[in-house]
């Protein structure tokens, strides 16, 4: 290795990569416990994409009166999912939720409140009482800013605790050893180009979704799924990854989110002819149907030529109806937002919105307790010693199919809060970090270094537009397999064109070029597998609609998808789909054909 | 070379626990000089074409001596606050920051002592 | 006496000129700040022509248009692209603002971007906030109550109470106040500034916290508190809409109501 290149190295019990709600939330716990914590962020903590959450985060706290109970948030997560959820972990989250959000409100989180003080809720699509009976408000909120109110507070309350932080470190790569632990990761510190490696017990990946494999998403730009493609590349798998969420209401043109809270407070969806069509499609919750409903419901609306504009290609979100004081205390957020991105004044005329994409279902396999789990032929929940994943880059699987609004928030703070206990459990077990080889992490190293120095013809940015547009064509709310097949042979294509990358910024200090090329890279790999793993499952369940088959399998496909990524070949292998729950207070909730 | 911490920078010599009676004291003497600064300019006005001996008569009255030594105090304890402000603000060098603010409060005091005496002067003469 | 001028290694110098490669009737000039840490050279403006046709409609969209087609080493934050993450402060045209909100159109004439005024640069449009986030550090910005909150519920709030931190929460830190204030710039090393001002006043107006006392003694000084002078550009600058000279008086009046 090169004199130019120096490691710093250092060692920690844990090691957490990424500052959003659910990095912060493990960091804080650890600290809060004890741990000798380090978090390393490419962004300060309170720039993390957490900050642009909307709605709010779901708990059945039952402020509202309306008789909630965990288990009919369980069953609402589950039908959601559309049976792909494993049910001890969504049990396990369901229950949690009340706890995990009192604690969140302890912290300082700024709730809006009801009359009589307690945290307000408010209705969100797919949320619902006695078991499908009528609309539940579960759903605590902070105004329509709840993710910055939970992302600040939990940041403050990191600082309160000491945590030590390392902003604007970008991380490479996982440092495994060769009996498949995972020892620490090596990262590259943007602020003065220096390199680090951490030796830590554990390393935590809180590292996100990667919404920005796509042309149109609500995703920040920093929503590269860094951990996600870090554990292909150690070869281990990603899970569910076909499954990507649309949110029916991005801001046309720019994608920017309108929040579901805008239908839950009384907004509504309208086609070119005026038509509320939501009530065909779903006639029993109508607007507040669950997400993937309902953007395939605009998407058909557009496709048979009732969409508005010029070019018939969106539909309007009406909140005009609604009074102002609602607006203003309620929807403050995205009325600003509808303003300054669509130049309308939300209070007197319709948002234009599309289905834009909005969160990766899948990601890194993880058992309730936040491990990442390897599966292997003997042993599906085998787990990979030294490595946690939690938030939107790991797959629990809450989710299954498709999440429900309000959920997200609510995974990254209760998973976020297992991984703390976790980890305290297993580093109170472990007395000393074992120390780094000399060569560990020079791999990553070397492909730095070729990528600093690369002369080639494609700029970033070019390769990156045709992998964004070609996952939006190929890879989008419908899919066929000839398109699918279609689509991998452009990924690939684009693969190699990324062999052909130019660089000119040759620096090391904020070398931002080199990260968008890392980034970059990142994004393809998943891309590869998300594909791949689309043309693979051959039925249609929750955001994955396969035209060719429209029907749920539940024989065949009733399990989870474990992609891995070796060269330019993804292989599969399943996992089962936990049909059962974590303690005998709850019952299965056996599979049923999900209508809303 | 500064190994120091950021924080440590920051939080510097801690709270003064101090501040808060300088930023009344100088809304304070602001209120004082509104109706005094008028009173005054308006006697300057009416007393320029006047003669020694007119102006003279006019500071026998306690009403007006009392009200001149207010508005003086009240000038100069204003003007010194303002600049003391102004040297904390503009000047970085400490030793620099500490003469002038020193030399700025002794002249003040000696300045509105002057305009006492030589009032009080007028006054009993 | 205080330094009027640029110490001789920070003097901009006129940089290169970009011309876009195609041309029509919207056409508009980007003048951007760049400097580079690693060489021995001053800061240059770099000039990028571009054609908004082919453009998006915000400032960050022509910044990331510049990076993505014309000169890849441009350097500047950037994230949620809808103004909740505080990223890409920066100033535009002689204002700080947030570059993804601030639309191109708002602009006559040349458009002049250069990195928050007053901070160290650390390349291009990215300067050094690591001080300025240990100011909003040392305010202690979190909870503080001496009682234990009850086990298994909230703490109760009323509405009202809740209203009194709505324009104080919403702060999303991008410290365009903070460098937008002249007495930060002659006194940043020891006044708080706006932004972290602000955020101490969110704990003290939040009926939840008991720490009101400290945090006022804390901020009882001529630095720390009493270098605003109400010159109000934080609030005339604050891309959202808060008024942080607004939160610095409340903490003022509140320092007074407890000697009187």
């Amino acid at each position: 290795m090169s004199k130019e290149y120096q490691f710093i190295d250092h060692t920690y019990d844990v090691v957490v990569i990424g500052a959003g709600g659910a990095g912060l939330r493990a960091t804080l716990g650890m600290a809060a416990l004890g741990l000798k914590t380090a978090s390393l962020t490419k962004v300060f903590p309170t720039r993390s994409h957490t900050v642009s959450a909307q709605g709010g985060i779901s708990a059945a706290l039952n402020n509202m009166g309306d008789g909630d109970n965990w288990r009919f948030h369980m069953y609402d997560t589950v039908k959601g999912s559309d049976w792909l959820g494993d049910q001890d972990a969504i049990e396990y989250m369901c229950r949690n939720a009340i706890p995990a959000v009192i604690e969140l409100e302890h912290m300082g989180v700024p709730f809006s409140r009801t009359e009589d003080g307690k945290i307000y809720q408010r209705t969100f699509g797919g949320q619902t009482l006695n078991y499908g009976e009528s609309i539940a408000k579960r759903a605590c909120a902070a105004a329509d800013r709840t993710g910055h109110a939970i992302l600040h507070t939990l940041y403050q309350q990191s600082l309160k605790h000491k945590a030590q932080f390392f902003n604007e470190c970008f991380v490479l790569d996982l440092i495994m050893d060769g009996d498949g632990v995972c020892r620490g990761v090596i990262a590259w510190n943007l602020a003065d180009g220096t390199l680090h490696r951490f030796a830590a017990h554990i390393v935590v990946l809180a590292t996100g979704g990667y919404g920005r494999a796509y042309l149109s998403c609500t995703s920040a730009h920093t929503c590269t799924g860094d951990g996600n493609a870090m554990v292909l590349r150690a070869g281990l798998p990603l899970q569910d990854m076909e499954f990507v969420q649309f949110h029916p209401t991005g801001i046309y043109p720019a994608g920017c989110l309108m929040s579901e809270a805008a239908r839950a407070e009384g907004g509504y969806l309208t086609n070119s002819v005026g038509e509320k069509f939501m009530e065909r499609y779903a006639p029993h919750v109508k607007d507040l149907a669950s997400r993937d409903v309902v953007s395939r419901a605009i998407t058909i609306e557009i496709n048979e030529g009732r969409g508005v504009g010029p070019l018939k290609d969106h539909v309007y979100l009406h909140i005009e109806h609604l009074d102002p004081k609602t607006i203003h205390e309620r929807l403050p957020g995205i009325t600003e937002t509808a303003r300054i991105f669509a130049g309308v004044d939300a209070a007197k005329e319709p948002i234009p919105v599309l289905p834009t994409v909005h969160y990766n279902m899948g990601g890194i396999p993880t058992n309730h307790l936040a491990e990442v789990v390897n599966p292997t032929d003997q042993n599906p929940e085998q787990v990979v010693p030294g490595l946690m994943a939690i938030g939107e880059g790991a797959c629990v699987s809450v989710h299954g199919a498709n999440r429900l609004g309000t959920n997200s928030l609510l995974d990254l703070i209760v998973f976020g809060r297992a991984a703390a206990y976790r980890a305290n459990e297993i580093v109170s077990k472990e007395k000393i970090v074992k120390p780094l080889g000399a060569k560990d992490g020079e791999a990553s190293i070397e492909k730095l270094d070729r990528l600093r120095n690369a002369k080639g013809s494609l700029k970033t940015a070019e390769i990156r537009l045709n992998m964004q547009r070609a996952m939006q064509t190929h890879c989008a709310v419908f899919r066929t397999q000839n398109y699918l097949e279609e689509g991998i042979k452009k990924i690939q294509s684009i693969m190699t064109s990324y062999q052909d990358i130019q660089l000119n910024d040759r620096s090391l200090i904020w070398n931002s070029d080199l990260v968008e090329a890392l980034e970059l890279e990142n994004l393809l790999q998943q891309s590869f597998v998300t594909i791949h793993s689309a043309l693979n499952r051959t039925e249609s369940r929750g955001a994955h609609a396969r035209e060719d088959f429209p029907e749920r399998d539940d024989v065949k496909w009733m399990k989870h998808t474990n992609a891995k990524l070796q060269g330019n070949q993804v292989s599969f292998t399943y996992r089962p789909v936990h049909l059962y729950t974590l303690t005998s207070d709850v019952d299965v909730i056996p599979p049923q054909k999900r209508v809303y | 070379m500064k190994f120091e911490s950021l924080l440590r920078q920051v939080l510097g010599l801690g709270s003064s626990k101090t501040g808060l009676s300088h930023w009344i004291h100088q809304r304070i003497s602001a209120i004082a000089l509104i109706p005094l600064g008028v009173w005054f300019v308006g006697m300057f006005i009416v007393l320029l074409p006047a003669s020694f001996e007119e102006a003279r008569i006019w500071f026998s009255s306690p009403w007006t001596v009392a009200l001149a030594v207010f508005f003086i105090l009240a000038l100069f304890y204003h003007g010194y606050l303002g600049m003391q402000v102004i040297w904390e603000d503009y000047i970085p060098h400490e030793l620099t920051k500490w003469t002038l603010i020193i030399v700025t409060q002794l002249v003040s005091l000696f300045m509105s002592l002057l305009a006492i005496v030589s009032l009080l002067k007028v006054f009993l003469s | 006496m205080v330094q009027l001028r640029l110490p001789p290694h920070s003097r901009v110098q006129k940089g290169k000129t970009y011309p876009s490669p195609s041309q029509g009737p919207r056409m508009k000039l980007f003048h951007v700040y760049r400097y580079d840490p690693e060489s021995q050279e001053n800061p240059r403006m770099d000039t990028y022509e571009l054609n908004l046709d082919e453009c998006g409609s915000m400032v960050l969209d022509a910044l990331l248009k510049i990076k993505d087609e014309v000169d890849t080493t441009l350097t500047f934050r950037r994230s949620c692209r809808e103004g909740v993450c505080g990223s890409c402060a920066m100033n535009i045209n002689g204002t700080n603002t947030l570059a993804c909100i601030k639309h191109i159109d708002e602009c006559q004439d040349d458009i002049k971007i250069t990195p928050l005024p007053h901070l160290y640069v650390v390349k291009d449009l990215v300067p050094d906030l690591s001080f300025a986030y240990s100011q909003y550090d040392s305010v202690q910005p979190w909870l503080q109550a001496a009682d234990n909150p009850p086990p298994d519920k909230e703490r109760l709030q009323s509405e009202e109470e809740r209203a009194k931190l709505d324009g104080l929460w919403e702060c999303v830190l991008c410290f365009c106040c903070t460098t937008s204030c002249p007495s930060y710039w002659w006194n940043g090393d020891r006044y708080l500034g706006p932004a972290t001002l602000l955020q101490s006043y969110r704990w003290i107006a939040d009926s939840r916290d008991e720490a009101t006392g400290e945090r006022l003694d804390a901020l009882e000084d001529p630095f720390k508190l009493y270098r605003c002078h109400t010159i109000m550009n934080c609030t005339n600058t604050c891309p959202k809409g808060l008024n942080p000279a607004k939160a610095i008086g409340e903490i003022k009046k509140k320092m007074v109501e407890r000697v009187v």
